[in-house]
Parts: C-alpha cells; sequence; structure tokens
C-alpha cells in the first residue's frame, strides 16, 4: 500500500494515520481545523478496558456482555468481542506514547465507575480524557508528520468521494485557502468525521461534526446503519450556544431530580425506581424527564458544600460560570439532550464500506454500541476501529491503475460556480435551524408513526427547497453545499425510525413500545435513484 | 449596547470597523453575542444598513477546544468563554492580530503546529525518571497534566510582548509542550533543554502576561522553571 488519506483529525482519525505511517503508508490527513478542536477533545468521563489488574470479579467476558446487553443485543458479538479483548492494549499503547492517566497506589492508570458497566472498569485523565488522548496522539502524528510519512492538510473539507464500478479512488475537497474544490487521488479513503449533531441543532457536541459526510456518501451509494439510535443525556444545561452536559457524577454523588407540582416537589425518579431511581440508565431518565411534561431539576444543594467542593468541582464551575447558578444553593435546570450517535456508516468488520477500498472509523461508523451505548467505550472504539483498520489497508496493494476523475472536479467547481452567481439573502443556516426543529420533534426521545412522518414531510419540503436555494455569500461555501447531504441524513434517520416498528435502547415508539423479536436486526438504509431503501440485517451481512 | 467589530473581508483586504446594536442578557457570552448578531434576524449594522454576517470560528463552544480566540475588549480571549455581563455597555472585537486574518475574526494559526513540528517536540516514548518507581516518576503528574490541556489557541502569543509570528521566538505554547515532553520522556531532556533555550528560553523578559490570559491556567512559570534547572 503506497498511500491514503484520512479525512477527519479527532481520536479516530489520528490513530488511522498514525498506525498506517508506521507501517510505511503516505497519508494525508485532512480536516477544516486540526484535532485541538474536534469534538474529541471534549470527552470527559473516561475510556474502558479490563486490565490484569482488574477489579475482583471483572473479567473480558464481562465487559462483552455488559457492551451486548447495552445495546439491547443488536451489535455484532464477534465485533464487540475484538474491542474489548483489545482494550488492554490500547491503554498500554495510550499510555506508551505518553497520555497523562490519573494513576493508582502502583502508579498505573487508575480506574473509575461508569453507570451501564457491572465493575470498575473505566481509565481516566481528570476530567478531561478526550483532551489528554488527542494531546499525546497529536505528538505521535507530529513524530510521522517530521518523518514525511503523515501530511497534514487544514482548510480541507470533504465534498464527495470519487467511487466507481464499486471501488474508491480519492476524493473531492473545498480548500478554504483556493476557494475551490480540488481531487485528491489515493489507494484508501478513509473516512473519520464524528457524529451527526448538524441534524438536532444545539447538542453536547461540536459544532464540526455535522453529519454531511454520511449524508454526501449515502448519496454517492454507501449504506448507513441504525441511524434511528440517537443517544440523549437526560442531564444537561441549556445556554445561549449550546446544550452542556452536567456530569453523571452529580446523580452518582446523591443529586435528586424533581419537578414542581402544586408548590410541592416531586422526586418522579424515585417514587417509580425506588431509592436508587436518580441512577436509571440514560434513556430511562430521558424519557421520563420527557414524559414529566414539566420543567426539571437536579438537586444537589443538599450536599456538603466540602463534598460539592472536592467531588463536583466541574459541575459547580460550569452552572456558575454559564447559568450563574450556585449549586450549592440552588437546583439546577436539566433537560435530556442530543449527546451520541449510535448509527452511521454501515462497515465490515475490517471498517470497509460496501464501496471497496473506502473505509469509516470512530463516531461517523457504526458498528460495537448497537442499540446504545455504554459511557466510555466510544473513545475506545475510537482507538479499536483506527487500529482495525489501518491494519487492514496496511496489507493490501497499492493501486495499479486509477481513472480519471478531473471532469468530476471541473463539474463540482462549475456547479459551486453556479450557484455562487445567484447570490440570496436566505441564509442556509435557517434551513438547517429549521430542520433541526423538525428532527427535535419528530425524531426526539419518543417517537411515533404521527411524529416520523410529520418530519419526513417536513424534510422533503426542505430538500425541494434547498435544490432550488439561492447561494447564501455570508458563510463559507462549504455550509452551502453540504446542506442537502446533510437534510438527506436527516430524512435517512426518518426512514430508519419509520420502519423499526418497536422500541428498543435509545429508539422508543409511543404506537410500538414493546421489543420485539423480528426487528432483533439492525437496520441498513440504501439509496436508489431517490427512494431510501430500508432493510433488517438478519443475514448479519455486516459481521462479516 | 454597541458591538464595534473589526472586519475584513479576505485575506488581503482592508480592514475595518463595523458597529452593531444588540441586546443580549448579561449571561450570553460573545459566541452567543455573534451568533445572535448572524442569525436573529437579517444581518444589519447600527444605521439599520444590510451588511454581511460576520466570520468567526467555534466547535465546542466550552472553552475546551481553542476555535474562538478573539481580542475582547482589548484582552486575548476565548468568545465561548467570555460574558457580556462582565464586558460593559461597550464591546469592541477584534481577530488576533499576532497572525494573518482569513476573514473577519478567522486567523491562520498554522505557525504554532509548524514550530512545534520544525524543532521535533514530540514524546515518542513515555520513559518517566525511575521506571522501578513509577508512583515517585508521578510526582509532575498534576503539572504534566495541565501542560497537556493547552489548546493550542494561541492567546498567550497575542499577548506577548516578544512573538513576532514567523521569527525564531515560540512564546509559552511552545515551552509548555517542552516541558510536557521532558518530562515524559528522560532521554530527550537534554535536547529538548537546548531547544527550549533557542526558542524560549533566552529571549523571554517574563513579563508573564501569557499565564494571565491562558484559559487553562497553564502554570508556564512551573515549565520554565524546570526547564531552565
Ligand atoms: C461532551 C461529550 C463528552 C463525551 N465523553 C465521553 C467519554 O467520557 N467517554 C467516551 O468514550 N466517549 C465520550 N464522548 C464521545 C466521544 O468523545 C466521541 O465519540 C469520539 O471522540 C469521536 O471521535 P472521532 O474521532 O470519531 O470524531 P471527532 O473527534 O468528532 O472528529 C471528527 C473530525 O472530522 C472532521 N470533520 C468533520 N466534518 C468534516 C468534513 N466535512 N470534512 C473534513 N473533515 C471533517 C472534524 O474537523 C474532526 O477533525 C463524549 C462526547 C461528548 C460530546
Ligand atoms: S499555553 Fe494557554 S494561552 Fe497558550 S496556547 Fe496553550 S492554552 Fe492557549
Ligand atoms: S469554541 Fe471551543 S473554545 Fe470556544
Amino acid at each position: 500500500m503506497r498511500d491514503a488519506i484520512v479525512i477527519g483529525s479527532g481520536i479516530s482519525g489520528m490513530v488511522t494515520a498514525i498506525k498506517l505511517a508506521e507501517a510505511g503508508v503516505h497519508v494525508l490527513l485532512a480536516s477544516p481545523f486540526p484535532s485541538e478542536r474536534s469534538q474529541s477533545v471534549m470527552a470527559a468521563g473516561g475510556i474502558n478496558a479490563v486490565m490484569s489488574r482488574h477489579e475482583e470479579g471483572d473479567s473480558v467476558s464481562a465487559h462483552i456482555e455488559d457492551t451486548l446487553k447495552g445495546g439491547c443485543y443488536l451489535a455484532g458479538e464477534e465485533a464487540v468481542k475484538g474491542l474489548c479483548e483489545s482494550a488492554e492494549e490500547i491503554i498500554e499503547y495510550l499510555e506508551g506514547i505518553g497520555v497523562v492517566f490519573s494513576v493508582d497506589e502502583a502508579g498505573r492508570p487508575a480506574r473509575r465507575a461508569v453507570g451501564g458497566h457491572s465493575y470498575r472498569r473505566t481509565c481516566y485523565c481528570g476530567s478531561s480524557t478526550g483532551k489528554q488522548i488527542v494531546s499525546a496522539l497529536v505528538m505521535e502524528a507530529r513524530r510521522l508528520e517530521a518523518a514525511g510519512l503523515i501530511k497534514r492538510a487544514l482548510g480541507k473539507c470533504f465534498h464527495s468521494a470519487l467511487i466507481k464500478d464499486g471501488v474508491c479512488y480519492g476524493a473531492l475537497f473545498f480548500d478554504e485557502a483556493f476557494g475551490n474544490i480540488s481531487a485528491e487521488y489515493t489507494d484508501v479513503v478513509v473516512v473519520a468525521t464524528g457524529g451527526q449533531n448538524a441534524l438536532f441543532g444545539k447538542t453536547t457536541g461540536s459544532t464540526q461534526c455535522d453529519g454531511y459526510t454520511a449524508g454526501e456518501l449515502f448519496m454517492q451509494g454507501v449504506e448507513l446503519k441504525n441511524l434511528e439510535f440517537v443517544q440523549f443525556h437526560p442531564t444537561t444545561i441549556e445556554t445561549s450556544q449550546k446544550r452542556m452536559l452536567v456530569s453523571e457524577a452529580a446523580r452518582g454523588e446523591g443529586g435528586r431530580l424533581f419537578y414542581m407540582d402544586n408548590g410541592e416537589r416531586v422526586y418522579f425518579m424515585e417514587e417509580k425506581y425506588g431509592p436508587k431511581g436518580n441512577l436509571m440508565p440514560r434513556d430511562i431518565v430521558s424519557r421520563e424527564i420527557y414524559s414529566a411534561g414539566k420543567d426539571v431539576f437536579l438537586d444537589v444543594s443538599f450536599l456538603k458544600d466540602s463534598d460539592i467542593e472536592s467531588r463536583l468541582p466541574e459541575v459547580r464551575d460550569l452552572c456558575k460560570k454559564y447559568i450563574g447558578i450556585d449549586i450549592a444553593k440552588e437546583p439546577i435546570p436539566v433537560a435530556p439532550s442530543v449527546h451520541f450517535f449510535m448509527g452511521g456508516i454501515a462497515v465490515h468488520k475490517n471498517h470497509e464500506t460496501n464501496i471497496r477500498d473506502l473505509f469509516a472509523v470512530g463516531e461517523c461508523a457504526s458498528m460495537y454500541h448497537g442499540a446504545n451505548r455504554l459511557g466510555g467505550n466510544s473513545l475506545l472504539a475510537a482507538v479499536h476501529s483506527g487500529m482495525i483498520a489501518a491494519r487492514e489497508i496496511a496489507g493490501r496493494d497499492t493501486k495499479e491503475d486509477r481513472p480519471d476523475f478531473s471532469s468530476a472536479a471541473e463539474e463540482a467547481n462549475r456547479m459551486l460556480d453556479k450557484m455562487k452567481d445567484t447570490k440570496s439573502v436566505f441564509p442556509v443556516m435557517y434551513i438547517r435551524d429549521m430542520a433541526s426543529e423538525t428532527m427535535n420533534k419528530s425524531m426526539g426521545i419518543i417517537r411515533s408513526e404521527e411524529s416520523i412522518n410529520e418530519g419526513i414531510k417536513d424534510i422533503d419540503y426542505y430538500l425541494s427547497v434547498a435544490e432550488r436555494l439561492s447561494y447564501d455569500n455570508s458563510v463559507l461555501p462549504y455550509f452551502n453545499y453540504s446542506l442537502t447531504g446533510i437534510l438527506t441524513l436527516a430524512r435517512a434517520a426518518l426512514s430508519c425510525a419509520e420502519s423499526r416498528k418497536e422500541s428498543r435502547g435509545a429508539h422508543y415508539r409511543s404506537d410500538h413500545p414493546d421489543t420485539l423479536d423480528d426487528y432483533a436486526a439492525a437496520t441498513v438504509i440504501s439509496y436508489e435513484n431517490g427512494q431510501y431503501k430500508v432493510r433488517f440485517d438478519k443475514e448479519n451481512e455486516y459481521e462479516s | 449596547m454597541k458591538v464595534r467589530i473589526l472586519r475584513q473581508q479576505t485575506p488581503f483586504s482592508e480592514p475595518y470597523w463595523e458597529v452593531f446594536d444588540a441586546d443580549v442578557s448579561g449571561d450570553t457570552s460573545v459566541a452567543g453575542l455573534l451568533n445572535y448578531l448572524n442569525y436573529h434576524d437579517d444581518i444589519v449594522d447600527e444605521n439599520g444598513r444590510q451588511t454581511t454576517r460576520i466570520g468567526w470560528e467555534c466547535s465546542c463552544l466550552q472553552g475546551m477546544c481553542g476555535s474562538c480566540a478573539m481580542v475582547i475588549n482589548d484582552v486575548p480571549r476565548l468568545a465561548c468563554d467570555t460574558f457580556v455581563r462582565d464586558l460593559g455597555n461597550e464591546i469592541s472585537i477584534r481577530p488576533l492580530q499576532k497572525f494573518p486574518v482569513i476573514h473577519d475574526l478567522l486567523t491562520d494559526r498554522s505557525s504554532i503546529y509548524e514550530n512545534l513540528k520544525k524543532q521535533n517536540v514530540y514524546i515518542e516514548k513515555y520513559q518517566p525518571d525511575t521506571i522501578k518507581n513509577r508512583k515517585k516518576a508521578e510526582k509532575e503528574h498534576q503539572h504534566q497534566y495541565d501542560a497537556a490541556k493547552c489548546l493550542k489557541c494561541g492567546l498567550c502569543l497575542e499577548v506577548c510582548p516578544n512573538y513576532v509570528n514567523g521569527q525564531s521566538f515560540f512564546g509559552a505554547v511552545f515551552a509548555n509542550d517542552c516541558y510536557l515532553v521532558s518530562s515524559r520522556n528522560s532521554e530527550k531532556k537534554a535536547e529538548i533543554k537546548k531547544l527550549y533555550g533557542e526558542h524560549f528560553g533566552s529571549t523571554c523578559s517574563k513579563s508573564l502576561s501569557c499565564m494571565d490570559v491562558c484559559p487553562m491556567n497553564i502554570p508556564t512559570i512551573a515549565s520554565m522553571a524546570k526547564l531552565n534547572k
């Protein structure tokens, strides 16, 4: 293998690039912004691994079982096995490249307890695990940049893939510095562009994760999977700029959820689920908050000031800074928000898509989390998937012939120029906002045939408008050309949600509240001549 | 309130000030304020004249990624982490001046990465001083953790009296990465100390303004003490 392009430079993209470069492959690592700006830096809680020095009773098979169970048995067993079995090696690798893990008395990575896990097995770096991992990976990538094996291309936004007869030969990128679209040819393309936050507007994550890449690839024939499974985090605060996560630690330390009814506090989680009710899994708490239909608060004010100081300093600072609330005195107004996407690009066990030489890794790919993700498993999956893809790619042959795609770049530039010729004051961001409002309504915590069909109608309308929309010259060209891809992805997600007429994990249908054996398979969606075709992967096509 | 913003359409065009009226609550951050100006309605200046939307960069919107570094009321800060309540009734916003402007408040900070790459500032392999006693080697743990939190935002360079883009003094951001490498890999200590001296230690006039503006509160002075030893 001679060269590869990795698109996206968060944790999964960097790991892929590093491992490929170590195998002698020349990598172009393309992203609009440096790795320090990726969503990966926001991960706080930790990364799971059952190490040889595990907690009494814990085992790799227990981690596998917890992951499969958390995902409501929708994730592939083989893939999850691979993920959990490689976890110890991954922590050792990360430590070896200098990640500053929090350590125990023996100086080894310490572990904390995280919801959904039967044992304490989450390694962490204070309250900034993702950032600490990114910092070390950036240094590793820098080493290989200096060695001439990785070339970082900043200011490059994905436009489309160069695909011919089911094989990928490279990608088109919009270059912010030059203001035009150009082609990059290669042996293999790896997509590592993160989640689909833009579908829902304000989320807990980064504004850079817009799902455009998945949407555009879908239109180019790449299959997507499990798009209906969107994880909501139950306790987030609303600020003028985004929704911010109030760590689960607040409930772990005894925090109580309540709403007011006739001047009285109703501790609804405890009433329904008993004294440990506040600590129920994320999807259940989110649904209960939503169903309460009232403003919900999280109270930790009864804790001793010294406990808040020592155990919840981040929560205290966050609330003080962004909503002016002193958590030692007042309850925190909370509501659920979109937090993570279990669904994404469908990949085989080696992380290749249904298009040859086109791979997907990290949160943009759907593989390990089934219908719901356990905390600490996505950082693990981001690293693991990068390693798996790199191993597979490094063993492949260099492409002998490369078709000429120069007309594709010309055509893309011509389309962009044509757009630019029709100036408009109608901002694309308004359509994105309206679409996200639709998605929150129709594909929120509780869905129904009716809400989903309304959503489909709205998104179809926005899609028809998007095609006629004139160019909005007040934002980067990327925001203009990405609109259709983002809306198409939204439409595909609605189709998946419509087809799954049951409730499972993060997907809850009020008209089909039970889990049904008939649907015990992943949802796969493809796009053919403008049609959205959904099937259930009962043959486990994507498990191999 | 009045919001003055220094604008520039392209890297090569002339900058100009534009003034906007805004009505937002004190808990709004400058990031929220920019969003308000851009999208609450058609964007118009204080005289009601239609203008273009303001270009700026963001990602995490909660002070964790360094994207939104700019100069607010003459202080280099993160827009998403600076609040209207602390800014008075007249707010001025301009791009970082030490880096080339791409568009409005967006700047090209690639020199930060280039400097680190050219000088081979990377850990390569975690090798604590005393492998036998990792616990002891971890006594610098908190300092290493703090240094690894650097956002590469460039605020420390904006405020530094000695930093000039493209020259050989690389600023606090460089010093802290040097500290991290030397403390995590004892074999590289000597080499890194030399680089640190050339590109930081010998020129730093210790105004330490870099520490005042660092959004991560990185103790640069402690990094310097370790590397000067
Ligand atoms: C607040 C928060 C806390 C979290 N905490 C945890 C935790 O404790 N443990 C855990 O396991 N997980 C956690 N997660 C989830 C985890 O952080 C992510 O799943 C993981 O970091 C994803 O990494 P990634 O490399 O796939 O994508 P990202 O880090 O999102 O990187 C995506 C990259 O793609 C680039 N990109 C995007 N679009 C384009 C385009 N069109 N063209 C080119 N490049 C593009 C971006 O610039 C970026 O470089 C958390 C998430 C959030 C939001
Ligand atoms: S040292 Fe502080 S101010 Fe300088 S780049 Fe790092 S985080 Fe920003
Ligand atoms: S947007 Fe990340 S620091 Fe402001």
